[in-house]
């Protein structure tokens, strides 16, 4: 109970932050449109039984592409105002931290999914068949931005130090999340086509999804506090979480000296 | 134990040429296939020493996260680029193989595109170690961990991907002679990369003590200019 009030109110800081400025949600749901523009000049020539084919892997490109970029500005906020070192030393359980920014991410995906669905549907006439399930839409949907998140949380936030490291999360978001995406694709197919096994397929993204989640959790901390201590790296360079930096500065500076 | 992996390198190097002259002159040639088919004798090997090392990795880096242990860190690292170097093996030998028998390099077979999913996140592995923030090396670890744990369930996800597209057929039973001679080849080349992934770990153990040999000289140095 006291782990969701935790959760909660982290959430609802970043959530307020994000209501006064509109920054994430602003720039990713334009992201979006400019990625189902171009999907749309792309693919426009296919012909109905094509773009029926085509429509999964449109759909969660788009959630991968916009998922890196928000991904990378969720723990940014928290790089440029310092506030991180700050947030671990404030009294709330560390699972609270990896839920509140799950969480966040969460409801930007979903945001974007929810300009990204109609507009496929506008664009491309035989993804129409979305709207005859909606419930499955909002549940797969739902499913599969979660353990996209869910991955994306735990190393957006190792490589939340770094300004210019962002190329990095891409390089291992995109690999790591494969599976949840590729289980999405498969229950998005299954959607279009009115498949029976749909819903045998969405609890398989749903137990997925549990794990990801757990495994998230349980490597956070470690994960987070590396990059905690890192960020002072240069003041104090015998902090643990960055031998190899100090490594190498200590041999820089013993240059001179020699 | 110093002198282990040398010895398996030279078993390995004499053994080697037994496996080229075993494969290709006593090991009757596969019926449908034909000498295309010899690859599988190096193909299926690296296979097993790619997934083997893989879940090594993500084993050791479990270890290094919970333990903070070097030599775990070390063996991770090591097992990692192995992991990279047989995927590299693979990748090559499976195309040409299925080039010859299926008529197309790549059929998105759920085992070619698994074993290609579990190199790039390997290769995702060693870039942000080397390239990676101060704190990579957790990072990489839990990268690593993931990356093991992925490996089953990219498997299953790719296999039911697959069952919207045509399933391609895959090699059936095979004769004794030949499961002999792959396991002959699997024993040199296994020699080889166990070798490798022990100087290799030997070798980033002495890094890594190098690394923390500077940060206590550093420390002292500063420790007494003030002074």
């Amino acid at each position: 109970m006291r782990l969701l009030r935790q959760t909660w109110l982290l959430a609802r800081n970043d959530l307020r932050q994000e209501a006064r400025r509109l920054e994430l949600v602003l720039t990713a749901g334009f992201f979006t449109l400019v990625v189902v523009v171009m999907f749309a000049l792309a693919f426009f020539a296919l012909d109905g039984s094509v773009q029926r084919k085509a429509i999964p892997g449109m759909v969660w490109l788009c959630i991968a592409f916009v998922g890196a970029l928000t991904l990378t500005r969720v723990f940014d906020r928290e790089r440029e105002s310092n506030t991180l070192a700050a947030l671990l030393a404030a009294p709330v359980e560390r699972l609270a931290i990896y839920l509140s920014k799950l969480l966040v991410t969460l409801v930007v995906l979903l945001s974007c999914s929810a300009l990204l669905v109609p507009g496929l549907g506008l664009l491309f006439p035989s993804s129409q068949v979305f709207s005859a399930n909606p419930l499955a839409l909002v549940a797969l949907i739902v499913l599969g931005c979660l353990g996209y998140a869910a991955v994306g949380t735990l190393f957006a936030a190792g490589l939340a130090t770094s300004s210019g490291k962002n190329v990095l999360l891409s390089v291992i978001l995109y690999p790591l999340t494969t599976p949840v995406l590729l289980f999405a694709l498969v229950a998005t197919q299954r959607l279009l086509e009115g498949h029976p096994e749909l819903w045998g397929t969405l609890s398989q993204i749903a137990a997925l999804d549990v794990v990801l989640i757990g495994v998230g959790a349980w490597l956070f901390e470690t994960v987070l506090i590396g990059a905690a201590h890192s960020s002072p790296a240069h003041s104090s360079p015998a902090s643990n979480g960055s031998a190899r930096a100090a490594a190498v500065s200590a041999r820089a500076r013993s240059k001179p000296v020699n | 134990m110093k002198y282990i992996p040398y010895a398996l390198l030279v078993g390995a190097a004499a053994l080697f040429p037994y496996c080229v002259q075993r494969v290709f002159l006593h090991t009757p040639i596969e019926a449908e296939m034909g000498t295309a088919q010899k690859i599988f004798y190096f193909h299926v090997p690296l296979a097993w020493i790619c997934m083997l090392f893989a879940v090594i990795c993500g084993i050791a880096a479990g270890v290094q996260l919970r333990r903070r242990s070097e030599r775990a860190e070390a063996l991770a690292v090591a097992a990692g680029e192995m992991t990279v170097l047989a995927g590299v093996g693979v990748l090559i030998t499976g195309p040409i193989w299925g080039d010859a028998t299926w008529g197309t390099p790549w059929t998105g077979d759920a085992r070619q595109v698994s074993t290609a999913l579990l190199w790039l996140v390997f290769v995702a592995y060693l870039l942000v170690r080397e390239y990676g923030p101060p704190n990579s090396e957790r990072i990489a670890a839990a990268l690593a961990i993931f990356g093991a744990i992925d490996v089953p369930i990219i498997y299953y996800a790719v296999k039911i991907w697959k069952t919207t597209h045509p399933q391609t057929g895959v090699v059936g039973s095979l004769p004794q002679s030949m499961w002999n001679t792959l396991f002959i080849c699997l024993a040199a080349l296994m020699m080889l990369s166990i070798a490798l992934v022990w100087i290799r770990a030997a070798q980033a153990r002495l890094a890594i003590a190098l690394d923390q040999a500077w940060i206590a000289a550093d420390t002292q140095q500063r420790a007494a200019q003030p002074a």
